[in-house]
């Protein structure tokens, strides 16, 4: 178990009193182990908008032991309604920094850091010192460079965002992702015909468990985004395939395209847009343009709050799964429509 | 404005415009300011709401801190809604926020209170709660969010009277009871043997409660090799013979509480005594009585402790529960010397030495009964009624409320859905599961237009105040019933008044005349709830129940779909414990209940409570609810490919 589970980082491996008494009732869910390896784990998280926020919350509130937010962009009105950390005077700020105060009060105790330069200026050893990186409106191009960089070397890569009503995540965790999950114990049936000492032997608590080791694949956001979907095989599978997977393509091109995210100031011309990219996205991978239909347009503009709450909460504790190593992780995409309700987790790539 | 309404607006055209004024103007309740509360008061400003009001009659702890991210460590002891107030309008000045530092069952909030709303959301943990607002929403006709979480497991449902199920339509599974011979002859679980322990505790520190004994019950029915003997053992144990029946506290204030003493009796004597009824281990493996002595002259078995795990997880051996049992014992006792003449302890799991002394007696019985014995960290799970709880299942159940609450105030009821979170993808790779909702139950007991119950007890045997106390208030949720006679002339039974009927508690319903096919009429008026319950008279229900309602399923069978996170069992009506913590085999259904996540309070909750006096908190127990069985989620299987989004232009 030693040689598959990484060593719990940490540099002490005893837990204080007061980290006991304020992880309680997570501890009491995962375990004392998995508490441990994130203690022993930094993050990096890229971008503090409104999933950013949550995201950084829930991580901060699990226990990490570092976190950095880096963001290079500044707070505006818009930015600061988005989310819960910024102080309402903190307009024309960087947004990381405005948010480290907030951030840092949720949980002393874990290690909370501001960058503020822009992501795609990092070199490559930057991302090298962390456990997992998490980025949130980044370029494709970024997120993929930056998955190649890490996937090799054992480090987590989740990505993430969120449009309008839309959500989703994706994530990396390499070639060889051990974990464990905890399973009950199977209590060998007694011989009920016998009476005799057999009967009268030790029980085991039915409430008793044991942990069984896994290890689960993952491929690369770059294979994940470009499957190919003229083969029959691909084809076929299309009607199980959540339309939210094109949407995102769509969105991802748009963001490349025109360097931000679609405006509802200029929804009239971005509309337009998304419905052409969208043509040209489907079309490219030999599809019809009925899978993603029209009316996509009205409801991916702007970061609502609660998909924000939903898809940061979800995405949050993939990567605290993915640290701790415990339990199943989420293979290799999670879809949330706001409008349906409907939380969908889906494979795209090499099988 | 902010930009995220203008989302709203463009999609939603037309009268829907109106969306994004009326999250401004409107007013919203949310009844809890924990878990769920905390996160769903942030996604409200977030969103623009305005004008919302929180109550909470808790105060906050430090094991709170892992997710109710609104407190800090300097925020301990203080009021939960008041602290969840200010810290919201840190990020959000303009919002308009009240806070109660109260509970929501006072009767100042009543239907008037309720009408000042426009959408109510429970973000709370204890059923009776639960039901009390059910039916305040009920009664002021507004639109009620329910939901619930439990470790990686939570569930959001919307309650609009006329179009929904009610939360009180399907019958909710009630806490497990155990036998009282299984606690008291023959534990086969450490959780059988953790009730036994808090039984003690209030026998020998607490409010003595005849449905706590503790001492072996020879009128156990299994006993006796034939039915003559066990009457006989029956009548024997309840009659003033020779042999007068000491109380425990009784005989430990005879010995002046000396640990050792009460060790012998309990592990040594009393086991004994159990052997001696051979019948019971017959096919059981005998249990083996401790002697202090002996015990302590064997070597040492025990571990050095270890640095790196949490001491409480550890698991001592026999002696170093001994030892905790002597200690704790004396501990205790000096607390109540401290108190005065007829003082009482309450236990609470953070008290240490209630827990210390809960630990060592359950896991000496556990000995004694031969199963293997659990850390402080498991049985403070177990007694306690901890339910694990992480910041994340908070945050996914509070967004999708908040989306919920969007349909509701533009009256959109058919798009609101109940929505699970499981812990995996179900095999359609759902982690997410909306289902439409129910409408509501033309046979529910609360909702109906004239709700009726039919409740078979024994009128000779069951008092007025078991039938206010266990009937109305725990089972049909009435926080303050009024009950009359249907006997033509409208006999009083039972009043809310204080004072009025206190001369009728401890009478028999035979003494007014109640026999069989009796009708009561039982009205709460704070809840505007009137139930017609029907009597029907039974010499023959089994032992240790006291009333059965007809149509209900029987209490002891656990639910089949009934996943293993989240089943609470518990003894009797009071008592509620849980099986330590993680995630079992939850997965497999896509089911997923809404979870009275009630911990037993610690008494600095209860000082804050208003219900103090009522030192039980009996309706606070934690149970189970399996909103959606198994029945319900076959038939919405097909319907969840319906789930298109439905353009709105």
């Amino acid at each position: 178990l030693a040689l598959a589970l990484s060593r719990p980082r940490g540099e002490d491996n005893i837990i204080s009193e007061e980290e006991a008494a304020q992880y309680d009732r997570q501890i009491r869910l995962w375990g004392l182990d998995a508490q441990k390896r994130l203690r022993g784990s930094r993050v990096l998280l890229v971008g503090l908008r409104g999933l950013g926020a949550e995201v950084a919350k829930n991580l901060i509130l699990a226990g990490v032991k570092g976190l950095t937010l880096l963001d290079h962009e500044q707070v505006t009105e818009e930015s600061r309604r988005a989310q819960f950390l910024i102080p309402v005077d903190a307009d024309g700020q960087n947004q990381a920094q405005a948010s480290l105060e907030r951030a840092q009060l949720l949980n002393p105790m874990v290690e909370v850091k501001v960058d503020t330069d822009a992501v795609e200026s990092k070199l490559d050893d930057f991302f090298f010192r962390f456990d997992a990186v998490c980025l949130t409106r980044c370029s494709k191009d970024l997120m993929v460079r930056v998955d190649q960089l890490c996937a090799s070397r054992n480090i987590k890569v989740f990505c993430g965002d969120v449009y309008g009503y839309h959500g989703y995540m994706f994530s990396d965790l390499g070639q060889e992702h051990h974990y464990v999950e905890e399973k009950p114990k199977v209590v060998k049936g007694s011989n009920e015909a016998n009476d005799g000492p057999e009967a009268k032997k030790r029980k085991v608590d039915p409430n008793e468990t044991t942990m069984v080791k896994k290890t689960i694949s993952f491929c690369s956001l770059k294979e994940a985004l470009e499957v190919d979907w003229t083969n029959e095989k691909a084809k076929s599978s299309l009607k199980r395939t959540p339309a939210d997977y094109f949407l995102l393509q769509v969105l991802l091109k748009f963001r490349t395209d025109k360097g931000r995210d679609p405006q509802p100031d200029s929804f009239a011309e971005d509309s337009q847009l998304l419905l052409q990219i969208r043509d040209d996205v489907l079309e490219t991978m030999g599809l019809s343009s009925e899978l993603l239909p029209n009316t996509f347009v009205s409801y991916c503009f702007s970061e609502m709050a609660p998909v924000c709450a939903v898809v940061g909460g979800v995405l949050g504790q993939e990567i605290v799964k993915a640290l701790s190593q415990r339990d199943a992780p989420h293979r290799n995409f999670f879809f949330f429509d706001g409008l349906k309700g409907s939380g969908v987790v889906d494979y795209f790539g090499s099988k | 404005m902010g930009f995220q309404y203008t989302n709203i607006k463009l999609e939603w055209k037309c009268l829907r415009k109106e969306l994004a004024d009326s999250l401004s103007s409107c007013r919203v309740l949310v009844v809890g300011a924990g878990g769920i509360g905390c996160e769903l008061l942030k996604n409200l400003v977030l969103t623009g709401f305005k004008n919302i009001e929180v109550i909470d009659l808790d105060t906050i702890d430090v094991s709170n801190l892992n997710r109710q991210f609104l407190f800090q460590k300097k925020h301990v002891g203080k009021s939960k809604a008041q602290v969840a107030k200010e810290s919201v309008l840190r990020f959000c000045p303009s919002a308009n926020i009240t806070a109660y530092h109260d509970s929501i069952m006072n009767p100042d909030y009543n239907v008037e209170f309720f009408r000042n709303f426009q959408l109510v959301m429970n973000a709370l943990d204890n059923r009776a709660a639960r039901n009390h607002v059910n039916r305040m929403c009920l009664a002021a006709d507004i639109p009620l969010i329910e939901s619930g979480t439990a470790g990686y497991l939570g569930q959001v449902t919307v309650i609009k009277k006329g179009q929904t199920e009610c939360y009180e339509c399907q019958p909710k599974p009630t806490q497990k009871t155990f036998p009282g011979c299984t606690i008291r002859n023959t534990p086969s679980e450490p959780i059988h043997c953790i009730v036994w322990a808090k039984y003690l505790f209030n026998q020998l520190f607490g409010e003595e409660d005849a449905d706590q004994e503790v001492s072996p019950d020879t009128a156990d029915p299994e006993v006796a090799w034939n039915p003559a003997d066990a009457a006989a053992r029956a009548t024997a144990s309840n009659k003033d013979g020779d042999i007068k029946r000491v109380s425990t506290k009784e005989w430990a204030r005879s010995t002046g509480y000396d640990p050792v003493k009460l060790f012998n009796k309990l592990f040594k004597d009393d086991i004994m005594y159990l052997l001696t009824m051979d019948k019971l281990w017959k096919k059981r493996k005998a249990p083996l009585p401790l002697d202090w002595t002996e015990i302590h002259q064997l070597e040492s078995s025990q571990e050095e402790a270890f640095g790196t795990g949490l001491k409480d997880q550890q698991v001592l051996g026999v002696q170093g529960y001994a030892q905790l049992f002597h200690r704790s014992v004396e501990t205790l006792r000096s607390q109540l010397i401290e108190k005065g003449e007829g003082a009482e302890l309450v236990w609470d799991k953070d008290d240490p030495p209630a827990m210390d002394f809960v630990t060592a007696a359950a896991n000496l019985r556990m000995n004694v009964f031969s199963m293997n014995m659990k850390s402080r960290f498991d049985v403070k799970s177990m007694a306690g009624n901890i339910i694990p709880a992480i910041a994340t299942t908070n945050a996914v159940i509070a967004g999708l409320i908040v989306l919920e609450a969007l349909k509701t105030l533009n009256s959109d009821f058919d798009q609101c859905r109940t929505i699970f979170l499981n812990k995996q993808p179900n095999p359609r790779k759902k982690l997410l599961v909306p289902c439409a909702l129910d409408p509501p139950n033309p046979n529910c007991y609360v909702c109906a237009s004239k709700p009726e119950v039919t409740v078979k007890l024994n009128v000779h045997k069951t008092i007025v105040q078991a039938l206010q106390d266990k009937i109305l208030k725990e089972k049909f949720g009435m926080v303050a019933p009024d009950v009359q006679i249907e006997d033509g002339k409208g006999t009083i039974l039972i009043s809310s008044e204080e004072g009025e009927t206190e001369a009728n508690n401890n009478k028999f319903l035979s003494d007014f005349g109640i026999r069989n096919g009796s009708r009561l009429q039982a009205d709460d008026f704070l809840q505007d709830y009137t139930l017609l319950v029907n009597l029907i008279h039974s010499e023959e229900l089994e032992k240790d129940v006291e009333f059965e309602v007809v149509g209900d399923a029987p209490d002891k069978a656990p639910a089949p779909s009934v996943p293993e996170e989240g089943k609470n069992i518990a003894n009797g009506n009071k008592d509620s414990a849980q099986p330590s913590t993680s995630s079992k085999a939850a997965a497999e259904d896509d089911d997923v209940l809404i979870v009275d996540s009630d911990e037993e309070p610690s008494s600095s909750t209860m000082e804050a409570s208003p219900e103090s006096s009522n030192r039980k908190r009996k309706h606070h127990d934690a149970d189970t609810d399996a909103t959606a069985s198994k029945r319900k989620r076959l038939d919405q299987q097909p319907a969840d490919d319906d789930e298109d989004i439905i353009a709105l232009d």
